[in-house]
C-alpha cells in the first residue's frame, strides 16, 4: 500500500523535472532565439528521463525482494527439517507469511518465529531502500536529462524514440502473455501425459475422470478412471455444428436484408438491435437454454414421439446459434457494404435483377469476408462454456444424436477445476491437456481460415 | 410518327438542331431531381441510329445524369426523380409498363472506372448472356464470348488466359473487357460515361479506335471531359452547362464555330 505513495512521489518529482525542462528550454529560446524542438518536448524528455528509470528500479526491487528473501531464509530453516521426506518450502514460506500477517495456527516452532522476524526486518529494509533508491534515481535521471538541454538538442526525436519503445513494449507484453499461457498449459499437460499416455487421451472413447483417492479407496476399482477425450470433442463439434447451422443462414440472410433491401431508417434501427444480442452475458443465454428452450424441445419431441433428453445438445446448440448470429450478421453486413458500388452498377447496367446482383456479383465478391465471419463465429462456438454447462449437461456420452445429452471440452474443464481439488491428480491435470488440445484445434482452424481467405483474395483482387 | 410532326412547333432554349433524321432515342423535356435539387432541366435531344454523339461540359453540369436516364440507372439512386419523356424506338422508357431488365439489355453501359467483376475473363463476358438466358449450350456461349472479345479488340491479348481473373488485366484491357461484357448481350445503344478518364493515352487511343468500329453496329452516347476526344470520335456534340443543354450540333461546327457565348467560352477554355 505504501508503495502507491512511492509512485505518486516519483510522478511528482518527474512533473517537477518537466516544469524545469520546459522552462529552461523557453529561456534558451528567448535568449538565443533558436530551439530545435518545441519547448514542451524538452520538458517531456526530462520527465521521461526521470520517471522511467526510477519506475523500473521500483518494479525490479519490489519483484525481486521476495525471491531474494525466500532464498536467504534458507539459513534460518533448521537442517533437520530440510531432510524430512515431506519437506515443502512453499508451505514453510506460507507459514512465515501467515505469522507476519498475524494469522496464527497453533504453536509455531521457535525457528519459524525467528525466521518471520528476520523476514519482517528485511521487508522493512527493502521498502525503505526502495523509497530511497527510486527517488534518488528519479532525481539523478532527471538531472542527466536536464543537462542535455541546449538549443541544438533534438528533444522531439528523442521523445519520439522513447514513445515508440513504449509502444513496442506494450505489444510485446500481449505476445509474451499469450506465449506464457501456452507454455503454462503445455507444462501442466506434460505432467498429465506422464500419468496418462497421450494415445489413450487422444483416442480413448470413454471419459470418466476420478480422483486417485477414489481409486485407492475401492479396491479393484482402479479401472474406473479413464481419460479418453473423444466424447468431449465429439460433443463440442456436435454443438458447434448445430450452432453454425442456425447462425450462418440466419446471420447471412439478415446481413443481406440489412445491406441490400432495408431502408436507411430500418437499418439504423435493426443493426444495433442485432448487436445487442452479442452483448447479452452468456450465462443469461445459458438459463434461457436450460429453462425455456430445453423444456420446449422436450415437450415438442414427445409430441412427435421422440425421446429428447432434458439436457440436450440441440437446446445448447440452438441457443448458442442465436448467440453467435450477430457475429455472422454484423461482420457479413460490413463486408457486403464494402463491395464497391461500381460492381453493383455494372450488374444493374447489364440488366440484372436485384436478386441476380446479390447472388452473382455481391456474394462472390464478399465471400472471403463472409467466410472470415463464419470462422470467427465457429471459434466463438467452440470456446463457449456457460451455455453448455447449463443446457447440455455433463454426461460424456459419445453420441452424434442431437437429442442426447452430451458435454463439451470447455464444460469439462470448468467442472474439473471448480471447487476443491487435488492439484497433482490426473483428474485436475487433465483439464490442462484438454485446454491444450482445444488451443491446438482452434489454431489449426484459424490458420485454415486465413488460408482460405487468402486463396480467394488472390483470385478476386 | 408522332414526334416528327411536332418538330416545327417544338420550342426549346437549346441552340442548334436537337433533332435527328433517323432517331434511335428521342428525349423531350427531361428534368432530373436529386431529392429537391434540380440536376438537369428541360433537356430535349435526339440520338441518331448508329451515330456517336458526345456530351461535354464542365463538372457537375448534368451530362452524366442525362446519360444515366437512357438506361434508367438513375432508378438505383435514392431520391432521384425523372420528369419528361424518353422514347426508345417509339416506346417511352419511363412508362410504368416498362421493365428495366430488357431495357438495360438493350442499352449497354460502360463506366468511368473499369469495373470488371471479380470473376474470370470468360465469366465476365458470359455474365450478361447467362442472366438473360441468351444461350443454352457451352458452344454458343464460347462463340458469344469470342465474338464479344474480338469486337472489343481484346481477343488476341487474352485468348490464352480466359480463366484468369478479369481484375488482373491492365486498366485499358479492363475497360475493353467491360465493353466486351456490354456488347455480349447484343445491345442497340452503348452509353459511355467518361470511359477513358482513368486510362493512359495509349489505352485511350485503342478505345477511341474501337469506338469507330463499334459505331457500325451501335448508337453510342459518350460523356467526356476531353474536348479533343469529343472532336476525334463523335459526329455530333452536345454542350451542357449548369443542368441545361446549351448547344448541340455537328462536332466540326461546335468546335470551329460555336453559336452560343457559353459554348464559345468553354471551347476556348474560359470555363471548365
Amino acid at each position: 500500500m505504501t508503495l502507491i505513495y512511492l509512485i505518486l512521489i516519483l510522478l511528482f518529482i518527474s512533473l517537477c523535472w518537466f516544469y524545469l525542462g520546459n522552462n529552461s528550454a523557453k529561456i534558451i529560446k528567448t535568449k538565443s532565439g533558436r530551439l530545435h524542438s518545441l519547448a514542451h518536448y524538452y520538458g517531456l524528455y526530462v520527465l521521461l528521463y526521470s520517471f522511467l528509470p526510477s519506475f523500473f528500479v521500483f518494479i525490479i526491487i519490489s519483484v525481486f525482494d521476495d525471491l531474494l528473501f525466500s532464498f536467504l531464509i534458507n539459513d534460518y530453516i533448521p537442517d533437520n527439517i530440510k531432510i524430512e521426506p515431506d519437506y515443502n518450502k512453499t508451505i514453510i514460506l506460507a507459514q512465515i507469511q501467515n505469522l507476519i500477517d498475524g494469522i496464527n495456527f497453533g504453536n509455531p516452532s521457535d525457528w519459524i518465529i525467528l525466521a518471520s522476524e528476520k523476514m519482517q526486518e528485511w521487508f522493512k529494509i527493502s521498502t525503505i531502500s526502495n523509497y530511497c533508491f527510486s527517488i534518488l534515481v528519479a532525481i539523478i535521471g532527471g538531472y542527466l536529462g536536464f543537462k542535455n538541454i541546449d538549443q541544438d538538442f533534438r528533444s522531439r526525436n528523442s521523445v519520439e524514440k522513447i514513445v515508440i519503445f513504449l509502444l513496442a513494449l506494450s505489444s510485446v507484453i500481449a505476445i509474451l502473455t499469450t506465449i506464457g499461457i501456452i507454455f503454462s498449459v503445455i507444462f501442466e499437460s506434460l505432467r498429465f501425459f506422464a500419468i496418462i499416455p497421450a494415445s489413450e487421451f487422444l483416442f480413448g472413447l470413454t471419459w470418466n475422470p476420478q480422483f486417485e483417492g477414489a481409486e485407492r479407496a475401492g479396491s479393484g476399482q482402479e479401472g474406473l478412471a479413464s481419460y479418453g477425450s473423444v466424447p468431449l470433442f465429439v460433443g463440442t463439434l456436435l454443438i458447434s455444428f448445430i450452432a453454425i447451422c442456425i447462425a450462418v443462414p440466419v446471420g447471412l440472410y439478415s446481413a443481406i436484408y440489412l445491406s441490400e433491401y432495408s431502408s436507411k431508417k430500418e437499418r439504423s434501427f435493426f443493426k444495433p438491435l442485432l448487436e445487442i444480442l452479442a452483448g447479452i452475458p452468456t450465462v443469461v443465454y445459458g438459463f434461457f437454454a436450460a429453462l425455456t428452450v430445453a423444456p420446449m424441445l422436450r415437450s415438442g419431441g414427445s409430441l412427435l414421439g421422440l425421446d429428447v433428453a432434458s439436457e440436450s445438445a440441440l437446446a445448447a446448440g440452438f441457443v448458442m446459434g442465436i448467440m453467435i448470429i450477430p457475429f455472422v450478421s454484423s461482420l457479413s453486413d460490413d463486408v457486403i457494404n464494402a463491395v464497391p458500388q461500381s460492381l453493383r452498377d455494372a450488374g444493374y447496367a447489364l440488366g440484372s435483377t436485384k436478386n441476380e446482383v446479390i447472388l452473382k456479383v455481391i456474394l462472390p465478391a464478399a465471400l472471403p469476408g463472409i467466410i472470415g465471419s463464419i470462422i470467427l463465429a465457429v471459434s466463438r462456438a467452440i470456446g463457449e462454456t456457460m451455455i453448455v454447462v447449463m443446457a447440455a449437461g455433463l454426461a460424456a456420452n459419445l453420441s452424434f444424436n442431437p437429442l442426447d445429452a452430451v458435454t463439451t471440452v470447455t464444460a469439462q474443464i470448468v467442472t474439473i477445476l471448480v471447487g476443491d481439488q487435488e492439484f497433482e491428480s490426473a483428474k485436475t491435470l487433465s483439464a490442462f491437456a484438454l485446454a491444450l488440445t482445444l488451443i491446438v484445434i482452434t489454431l489449426i482452424l484459424n490458420f485454415y481460415a486465413l488460408y482460405i481467405v487468402k486463396k480467394y483474395r488472390e483470385q478476386y483482387e | 410518327m408522332e414526334m416528327n410532326e411536332d418538330k416545327k412547333d417544338f420550342k426549346t432554349n437549346t441552340v442548334g438542331d436537337i433533332f435527328s433524321d433517323n432517331p434511335k432515342i428521342v428525349s423531350r423535356n427531361v428534368s432530373v431531381y436529386y431529392n429537391d435539387k434540380k440536376a438537369i432541366s428541360d433537356v430535349s435531344l435526339d440520338i441518331g441510329s448508329k451515330e456517336i454523339i458526345s456530351l461535354i461540359g464542365p463538372s457537375g453540369c448534368g451530362k452524366s445524369t442525362f446519360l444515366r436516364c437512357f438506361n434508367r440507372m438513375n432508378d438505383t439512386i435514392d431520391g432521384c426523380k425523372v420528369e419528361g419523356k424518353i422514347f426508345l424506338d417509339n416506346e417511352n422508357i419511363y412508362d410504368e409498363m416498362i421493365d428495366v431488365v430488357p431495357l438495360r439489355a438493350k442499352v449497354g453501359m460502360v463506366f468511368q472506372k473499369p469495373n470488371p467483376f471479380p470473376k474470370s475473363i470468360y465469366d465476365n463476358v458470359a455474365y450478361g448472356p447467362r442472366i438473360h438466358g441468351l444461350v443454352d449450350n457451352k458452344k454458343d456461349m464460347d462463340n458469344i464470348v469470342e465474338m464479344s472479345l474480338k469486337n472489343a479488340g481484346l481477343w488476341d491479348e487474352v485468348k490464352d488466359r480466359l480463366d484468369s481473373p478479369g481484375t488482373g488485366l491492365s486498366g485499358g484491357q479492363q475497360q475493353r473487357l467491360c465493353i466486351a461484357r456490354a456488347i455480349a448481350v447484343s445491345p442497340e445503344i452503348i452509353l459511355m460515361d467518361e470511359p477513358c478518364s482513368a486510362l493512359d493515352p495509349i489505352a485511350t487511343a485503342k478505345i477511341e479506335e474501337l469506338l469507330q468500329t463499334l459505331a457500325n453496329d451501335y448508337s453510342i452516347v459518350i460523356v467526356t471531359h476531353s474536348m479533343q476526344q469529343a472532336a476525334r470520335v463523335s459526329q455530333r456534340t452536345a454542350y451542357f452547362h449548369l443542368g441545361e443543354l446549351v448547344e448541340v450540333g455537328y462536332t466540326k461546327h461546335i468546335f470551329t464555330n460555336p453559336t452560343d457565348i457559353k459554348t464559345q467560352n468553354y471551347i476556348t477554355g474560359r470555363i471548365g
